[in-house]
This record gives C-alpha cells, sequence and structure tokens, in this order.
C-alpha cells in the first residue's frame, strides 16, 4: 500500500492536487483537492447586477464565455429582462466557437501528451505515415517537415515544455506513425483553436474575457463584413475537427481499449442544458437539461436549482454553512491544515438531488442521446460501431461511462457543435435580412433572484444572484469543475472525479500517468 | 543543421510562406511596442534571425484564471509554438508541461540553481490565509515560497495581466485572499530582481512578446542593457497588503498614451455622437461608447492600436465600453462598469493626478476627460444626458473616503 501525490497536477485550468492510495498497481482511494482560493462571490456583494457580467467570468480563463452567460443569465431572470431573439443567437454562437475552441485545446494541447509521444514520431516513417493518414481518413501535412522540426528540436537538448517528461512510460502504446500524425495535428490545433477564439472576439472585442453579452441582450452589432469574416472562420475550424479530430480519435481509440473498463466514476450525471432555444425552454435546448441517476439505469429526469446543495465537512469552510442550497449558500472560508481525514480542499462539494453528479460532455451527450437529440444519438452510434468493431464485440451504449467514454463524448460533442454553429450564423444572417434589428433591451426591474443555469465546455455552471435594492444582496456559482472535483460530501460519499480514480491501475507511482489521463479526461 | 545560413525563424517563415516584407512590418510593431523608432526594424530583425540558444523561462501560475496563459495561445507574430519550441525553454508551465507533480517541481529546483533563466508570472500573489490561499507541490508549498525561490535567481521576472501587477480583480473588497502583486510582494522581501508591470485583464499576448524579443534578442539577455534600450513609464500606488509604496515599471510604448488618445471612435466623441443604448442604431453607427461608462479615457493601455486576438478586433471595435481592465485596482475603481465615473484614476503620461484632486478642481468626469485631453471646456456640453453619473462607489464608502465629483 502506498501514498502518492500528484501536485500540481499539470495541463488544466487552476490548482489541483490528487493524492491516491494504491495497493496491488491500483487505485483504492482518492482525496481530490483544489488548493487556490478565488473570493469572486465576496468580491460580488454589493455590486451593480450588470458588473457580474464582467467580474464572475474571470473565475475561469478557459470558459469565460460560460460563466458570463450564466451570469447575464442570472441578472435577467432577477430583472425581468427577455432578451431579444438576435441576441440569443449570437450568444450560441459565441458559446458554440469556445466549445470549439476549448474542446480542440483540450484534446492536442491538454490530454494528448498523455497518449501521444512526440519524441517516439522521430522514428516514424514518412512514406508510412502518409499511408496511415490515408487509411485513417485523418487530415495530411508536411510530416516531413514537422518530423524536421521535431529533430532540431530534440537535438537542441532544451526539452522546453517536455522536460521531466514521462514517455518512456509503457503507457505510451501508439505507434511512431500515429505519434507523428498527432504530433502535426497538436501543432495544427494550436493554430485552429486560436482561430475559434477569433471568432468570439469579433463579436465580443477579445478571449478570453469577452465584452458583449451584457445583461439585456448583446452590445454587438453585426455588420455583414464581420458576419463573412466569423463563417470563414468557422468553416476552416469545422474542416478541421471534421478532418482531424474526430478521425483521430477513431484512429487513436482501438490502441485505448482498456480505457473503456475503468475511470467511469459515480454514473449520476448533470446537464442544465446549453444553446438557448427560441422559447427559452432549457429542456429545448440543443443539448437540453436533464438528470441520469445510476440507481435508475440510462433515463433522463428533470432536474432544477432546487436540487442542488453544497456540503463543507471536507472543504474548507465554516460547517455551520453546510447543506444550503445555492440560493441561500454562503462563502465563509475556514482554513485549517490540509488533512485528508479533515478539510482538504477550497472545493465545496457540490451534490444534486443528494447525489454526486458527474458534468461534462459525457453527462451532456448521454442526456442528449437518451433525449433522442438527432445529430447527437447520430454520432454516438457511429462511435460504438467503429468502438465494437476494435473490440470484435457488440459494445452498448453504457461502455461510454468510462475514460475512454469521456475522452470520445468531448470530441464527438465537437462535431455537433461545430455543424450547429454554422447553423446559427446562417440562422442570424436569415434573422436580419427578415428586418429584426433589436439587439438589446434597457428596460429592467430593481429587486429579484435569479438563477442562470448553463453548460461551459467542461460541464454544468450556475450563477446563483439575488438583487435588493439594486445591488446584489447575495452571489453564488456552482463551476463545472466544483462538481467534477468535489471532495467527500458530510455522509463521506467520494465526489465524481476522486470515484473515477478509484480502481485505476497505476504502472509506477513515481510517474503516474494514468492518474493524469483519468483527471484530464474531465478537463478541469 | 540548414538553419545557420538564415537562422532559425527566417527558415521557419519561409516554410510558412510570411514574407520578408511582412517579417519587417512585424518587427517595426515591436519596435512601436518598445517605445522604440521604427527604424529599429532591421536590427530587430537581426537580433531574432540570429537566435540559437533557447532562452529557458519558468512561467509560474498564481492566484490565477489561466486567462493569460490562454491569451499567450492565441499570439501569432510568431506563433505560439514557435515560442515554445523554437525561443523559449520553458520548464515550468503549468498548463501545457508534460510533466506534473515531483518532477515538476523539479524542474524548477533545477533551474532556479543553474540561473540564467526569466520568471513569467500570472496571477495575484496571495498572501490570505497565511499564503494558504494558493499552494502548490508537495508538502504543500505556498505560492509565496514558490514565486520568492524562481525570482530570486532570475534574470528578470515579467508580470502579466492585472493580476500579477497589483492583484487584479481579485484584490477586490471585500476578497480576503489577500492578493497584492509581484513588484510589491518582492519589494517586501527584498528581492531586488527587476520585475516589468504588463497589466490588462487578461495580458495581451503581442506585449509578452515584445519584452521577451527586446529582453532577448535586442539586449542580448543583459538585464541592464534591457532596462536601458527600452523607454518606461511608472506607476506609484499604495499597497494594502504590503503596506508600502510600490513604483511599477511598464513600457512606455504600450502603457504610455490612453485609450481614448488612439481610439477609432474618437472622432466621434468629438462631434458628441454617443451611444445611449448599447446594441442600438448608434452603436451600428459607430459612435463613442463614453456615455454607457468606457473607461477608455482614464485607461493607460495601446488596445485601439494592438487589438486583441491576432488584430481581429477589440473590446469598443466589438460595442462594449471599455472597463479599464488595465488600470491599477481596477474592479474597485472602475466599476459600476456602465456608469459614467464621479471619480477618475488618471496616471500615466499625466503623472499621478489624484483621483480626488481632479474630481474636486473639475467636478465630474465629462469635465475632466475633456480637460485632461486638451479639448477645452466648450464641448462639455456636447456630452448632455446619459446614463447617469454613479453616486458614490462602494469601495469609497466602505472605506469612508469621500471622492469629490459625485452629482
Amino acid at each position: 500500500m502506498a501514498r502518492t501525490v500528484v501536485d500540481p497536477l499539470t495541463r488544466i485550468e487552476g490548482h489541483l492536487r490528487v493524492e491516491v492510495e494504491v495497493e496491488n498497481g491500483k487505485v483504492t482511494d482518492a482525496w481530490v483537492s483544489g488548493t487556490l482560493w478565488r473570493g469572486m462571490e465576496l468580491v460580488l456583494q454589493d455590486r451593480h447586477p450588470e458588473d457580474a457580467f464582467w467580474v464572475s467570468q474571470r473565475i475561469c480563463g478557459v470558459c469565460p464565455i460560460s460563466h458570463s452567460h450564466a451570469s447575464a443569465q442570472s441578472t435577467e431572470q432577477a430583472l425581468g429582462i427577455t432578451i431579444p431573439n438576435n441576441a440569443r443567437i449570437i450568444r450560441n454562437i459565441i458559446e458554440g466557437a469556445q466549445y470549439l475552441h476549448s474542446h480542440i485545446l483540450w484534446f492536442y494541447t491538454l490530454t494528448a501528451l498523455d497518449y501521444v509521444n512526440p519524441l517516439n514520431a522521430l522514428k516514424a516513417n514518412i512514406a508510412d505515415t502518409y499511408a496511415l493518414a490515408e487509411a485513417a481518413g485523418t487530415r495530411v501535412a508536411d510530416f516531413g517537415a514537422v518530423q524536421k522540426r521535431l529533430a532540431a528540436f530534440a537535438e537542441n537538448g532544451q526539452l522546453s515544455i517536455f522536460t521531466g517528461h514521462y514517455f518512456d512510460h509503457p503507457g505510451y502504446v501508439l505507434p511512431p506513425e500515429l505519434d507523428l500524425i498527432a504530433t502535426a495535428h497538436y501543432l495544427e490545433a494550436l493554430e485552429m483553436q486560436a482561430v475559434a477564439a477569433e471568432i468570439i472576439a469579433i463579436m465580443s472585442g477579445k478571449f478570453p474575457h469577452p465584452m458583449t453579452s451584457i445583461p439585456g441582450g448583446t452590445a454587438f452589432v453585426p455588420t455583414e463584413q464581420k458576419l463573412d469574416d466569423i463563417l470563414f472562420r468557422l468553416l476552416a475550424v469545422k474542416n478541421f475537427v471534421d478532418t482531424a479530430l474526430i478521425p483521430d480519435t477513431l484512429a487513436i481509440a482501438p490502441f485505448l481499449l482498456g480505457a473503456a473498463s475503468f475511470g467511469g466514476g459515480c454514473g449520476n450525471f448533470l446537464s442544465w442544458g446549453v444553446f438557448e432555444a427560441a422559447d427559452n425552454d432549457p429542456y429545448k435546448r440543443s443539448l437540453p437539461r436533464g438528470f441520469i441517476e445510476s440507481a435508475k439505469g440510462l433515463t433522463v429526469d428533470k432536474v432544477g436549482p432546487e436540487d442542488v446543495t453544497e456540503y463543507v465537512a471536507h472543504s474548507w469552510y465554516d460547517d455551520k454553512t453546510t447543506g444550503l442550497t445555492p440560493d441561500k449558500g454562503k462563502t465563509e472560508a475556514k482554513y485549517e491544515e490540509y488533512s485528508v481525514d479533515g478539510k482538504y480542499t477550497w472545493g465545496k462539494a457540490a451534490r444534486c438531488k443528494d447525489l454526486p453528479a458527474e458534468v461534462g460532455p459525457l453527462s451532456r451527450m448521454l442526456v442528449g442521446y437518451l433525449s433522442g437529440v438527432k445529430p447527437v444519438v447520430e454520432i454516438i452510434d457511429v462511435a460504438l460501431a467503429a468502438l465494437s468493431k476494435a473490440a470484435g464485440a457488440t459494445l452498448p451504449p453504457t461502455v461510454l461511462v468510462s475514460l475512454l467514454g469521456r475522452i470520445a463524448a468531448r470530441n464527438l460533442e465537437t462535431a455537433v457543435v461545430a455543424q450547429w454553429t454554422v447553423e446559427w450564423v446562417n440562422e442570424l444572417i436569415g434573422a436580419i435580412k427578415g428586418g429584426d434589428s433589436d439587439y438589446f433591451v434597457t428596460a429592467r426591474g430593481s429587486d429579484g433572484e435569479g438563477a442562470g443555469l448553463w453548460e461551459a465546455p467542461r460541464g454544468s455552471v450556475g450563477h446563483w444572484m439575488s438583487v435588493k435594492g439594486g445591488k446584489i444582496a447575495n452571489y453564488q456559482v456552482v463551476a463545472p469543475t466544483t462538481w467534477d472535483i468535489a471532495p467527500r460530501d458530510d455522509k463521506g460519499v467520494l465526489g465524481p472525479m476522486e470515484q473515477a480514480l478509484v480502481g485505476t491501475p497505476v504502472f509506477d507511482t513515481e510517474r503516474p500517468l494514468e492518474i493524469l489521463q483519468v483527471a484530464h479526461s474531465f478537463d478541469p | 543543421m540548414a538553419q545557420e545560413a538564415h537562422g532559425a525563424l527566417h527558415d521557419l517563415l519561409e516554410v510558412r510562406g510570411v514574407t520578408r516584407r511582412d517579417f519587417l512590418k512585424y518587427c517595426g510593431s515591436v519596435a512601436a511596442m518598445l517605445g522604440l523608432s521604427e527604424t529599429m526594424a532591421p536590427q530587430i530583425a537581426a537580433a531574432l534571425e540570429g537566435a540559437q540558444k533557447l532562452l529557458p523561462a519558468l512561467w509560474i501560475n498564481g492566484g490565477s484564471c489561466t486567462g493569460c496563459t490562454e491569451s499567450i495561445a492565441q499570439v501569432d507574430s510568431p506563433d505560439v509554438a514557435t515560442i515554445v519550441l523554437d525561443y523559449l525553454s520553458f520548464e515550468y508551465f503549468e498548463t501545457i508541461m508534460a510533466t506534473a507533480g515531483t518532477q515538476a517541481e523539479h524542474n524548477i529546483t533545477k533551474r532556479v540553481e543553474e540561473g540564467g533563466y526569466i520568471v513569467i508570472y500570472e496571477g495575484s500573489v496571495m498572501t490570505g490565509f497565511e499564503g494558504r490561499a494558493q499552494t502548490a507541490g508537495t508538502p504543500d508549498k505556498t505560492g509565496l515560497a514558490i514565486l520568492e525561490e524562481v525570482a530570486s535567481n532570475a534574470l528578470a521576472v515579467i508580470a502579466v495581466g492585472s493580476c500579477a501587477v497589483d492583484g487584479g480583480w481579485v484584490k477586490a473588497h471585500p476578497n480576503p485572499a489577500g492578493a497584492t502583486g509581484v513588484a510589491a510582494w518582492l519589494q517586501k522581501q527584498n528581492i531586488k530582481t527587476p520585475v516589468v508591470n504588463l497589466p490588462t485583464c487578461p495580458v495581451n499576448p503581442e506585449w509578452i512578446v515584445a519584452m521577451v524579443v527586446q529582453l532577448l534578442l535586442v539586449a542580448d539577455r543583459d538585464v541592464d542593457k534591457f532596462v536601458a534600450a527600452t523607454k518606461w513609464v511608472t506607476r506609484e500606488y499604495a499597497d494594502e497588503v504590503t503596506d508600502a509604496s510600490v513604483s511599477l515599471l511598464m513600457p512606455a510604448g504600450i502603457y504610455g498614451q490612453s485609450i481614448h488618445d488612439n481610439c477609432p471612435r474618437r472622432g466621434h466623441f468629438e462631434n458628441g455622437e454617443f451611444v445611449d443604448v448599447l446594441g442600438s442604431e448608434q452603436e451600428a453607427m459607430g459612435y463613442c461608447l463614453y456615455k454607457v461608462g468606457c473607461k477608455g479615457p482614464q485607461t493607460f493601455t495601446q488596445c485601439p492600436v494592438t487589438r486583441w486576438n491576432r488584430r481581429v478586433s477589440w473590446c469598443v471595435e466589438a460595442g462594449s465600453p471599455c472597463i479599464g481592465c488595465g488600470g491599477l485596482n481596477w474592479v474597485d475603481n472602475n466599476a459600476p462598469f456602465l456608469m459614467r465615473m464621479s471619480d477618475m484614476q488618471l496616471g500615466g503620461a499625466l503623472g499621478n493626478v489624484q483621483p480626488g484632486t481632479v474630481g474636486a478642481v473639475v467636478g465630474g468626469v465629462a469635465a475632466a476627460a475633456l480637460v485632461a485631453h486638451g479639448l477645452g471646456m466648450k464641448a462639455a456640453g456636447r456630452v448632455g444626458d446619459g446614463p447617469p453619473m454613479e453616486t458614490a462607489k462602494a469601495y469609497d464608502r466602505k472605506r469612508g473616503a469621500k471622492k469629490g465629483g459625485d452629482k
């Protein structure tokens, strides 16, 4: 039995510490700790409700769009604002572009290095690489040039971001040619995530930290030229998703079939729903709202803000504030020494219907699949067929509740969102042509309560706001990662990532590659 | 290797179809950001092309949202792959490095011992809860200890983003984070390593590149030469956490003029053409956002010139008033963002004029902005009605301070 600590757990947003107990080569217990205090909820007290849009998004530099949208919705609910239809479409486009940006960045820049060994790509035969790319139906690059560049880099002896890597770990199983393809796409992905971010910048000033989805609608008035600039970039990104991200996923998956048997976790899945429908019904959002409870099998229940509670027995907050719903939530810090038996994280234990709940693309895709969202059903069925073929057995949808499934779900969602985002741009063009020129409403009340429940690329995000006398009286955020990296609750039930880590094989505790793989699959 | 003939960069650019002319144009824009004459472009080009060995760098995240890391991933001149593979050897960079845990920490220890590196620091310096507001590593190392360790032997520290400069939004009242900036904390610890400050939230990546180019190539890694070869502005502020006066060094080419000075909508300001309602017909006409709270007149950054995300747009162009994220203590000083300010923070090119003084003398931001920019009072009448002035700032009320200019 051995204790292993991974701190800092790198290639994530923020600061994360993972402590695990390993017995006979498997994780038997896990503690996940958020090691950074933010204090955002306190900063927002007593400010103007609109200001929360700009300030609260700074919780996360990777998904500020989603936080800003959840915040704007909470303000709009509290003050009785219904935003114009054009603003709804524009927010969907900005959100869609962020999904494309974030998922591409996650797969190639954050998690790929857990599977792809760029130094092994030096051994690739260039002709074989082209043959493999053609067979896999994936995008061709100047593989020779990439290999030359890598060689020059390796020869220099300064490994930069690869310094201290684990690439000699036996968990790296891809053939050199596939490593070279993935490395070429790693470099191309750096370009494509930036192109996706340009779409956001055109519509919202800059990324990260966008400016225009101000409570009331949007401050962005599109021109023909701007729409053209957006569509041109969007099609380039969509092309990359269809010709690199998806085929790469399908090419790599057969080498990782073992990852279908661990890393699943709690089996409860929450989605608040994302991409607003014309009638603002969260169950009609493109990716709808729903909750899947492990004990009930694969069925979707309705879910609302009243189902959320946050526990703090193991978090650095005052015990008196445990078990509150976010509308009455409190942020009262109480730091004690780190102790896995006592308090060990700045994250609260968020629970849905009193259960730990996984959030993110796997949740959304499962809720969408079970709710019969057509493009979701189609792409999951295609992926399951491909996996079944590789495994030589018919795999049911439950196989997705695993490390492999979580990776696949994120990439499949990217393709679905890319298609939709193109459709929303066309919808906006149609609305403008039809004479709709409303983007912002100014009329608003002064008091009220709101819960903006939305989905960031990495999962469910909720902003709860109460406004009194025109000022924010209380503000609470349950961020995506709050759900996934939740610690034990007051009853001692492990959080989703903690549960996913239990049962994970660990080959070498000095180079805990598999722990990184499971943690990264949540995109924390 | 073939790269020795023209340098690695030249080869790379050639492969990517970047012409010599484009490259020199880029070098010219770097020169402008450094406060140098554009005639320096050929020298910058020569320095860029002559680079051989990568400069070791440690990118440290303090109390950050990772937004500044996101931001550097958006740069294309040169792009991030070139920075990581061909310019800087990032031996520690939490968000993108291959390794983790103990091995990652070892990378820091080893580099600090060997020296000859720069630190890029993102996020606030978190002093709250006795430094436990942010920890990383085993056993439970505080962010403060990490900053002190890496800064002590660095050639220079570049504090990127408003959080690293003075604590950013994290220091806003009443957060118990105890957030402060890199310069303030190193001054308190008596660590003399030069700190270059690049505020805005997040940092504009092109400004980081300009500083790196200057240090690495123009000044040949010589910090004294680097400081001497760059034009600077300094900004003083009273740091609450360290209870000391702090002087921040910022490149003048980037932070010497206000957003208002360089705003493409400035003409509409002078014509008295304003946006009264966001996203309206007036916005479609590209009118001035001053009446809906734009903080351009009091914010000293190059945003309208450098622009954002590979220069595709910037906040005001997209229709939002500037929220002054490049100012000091920007959330407390600038919120509420949609209201015109009853007190202004003026600095930079104007020297350090206290907000209270300005407000008391000219009575309100409209006049302050106009006087400050030499337009004279006659234009003030054009500003007319619009969203109301804020009455008094919550930040000031809580401190019992009375600032001038309130209506």
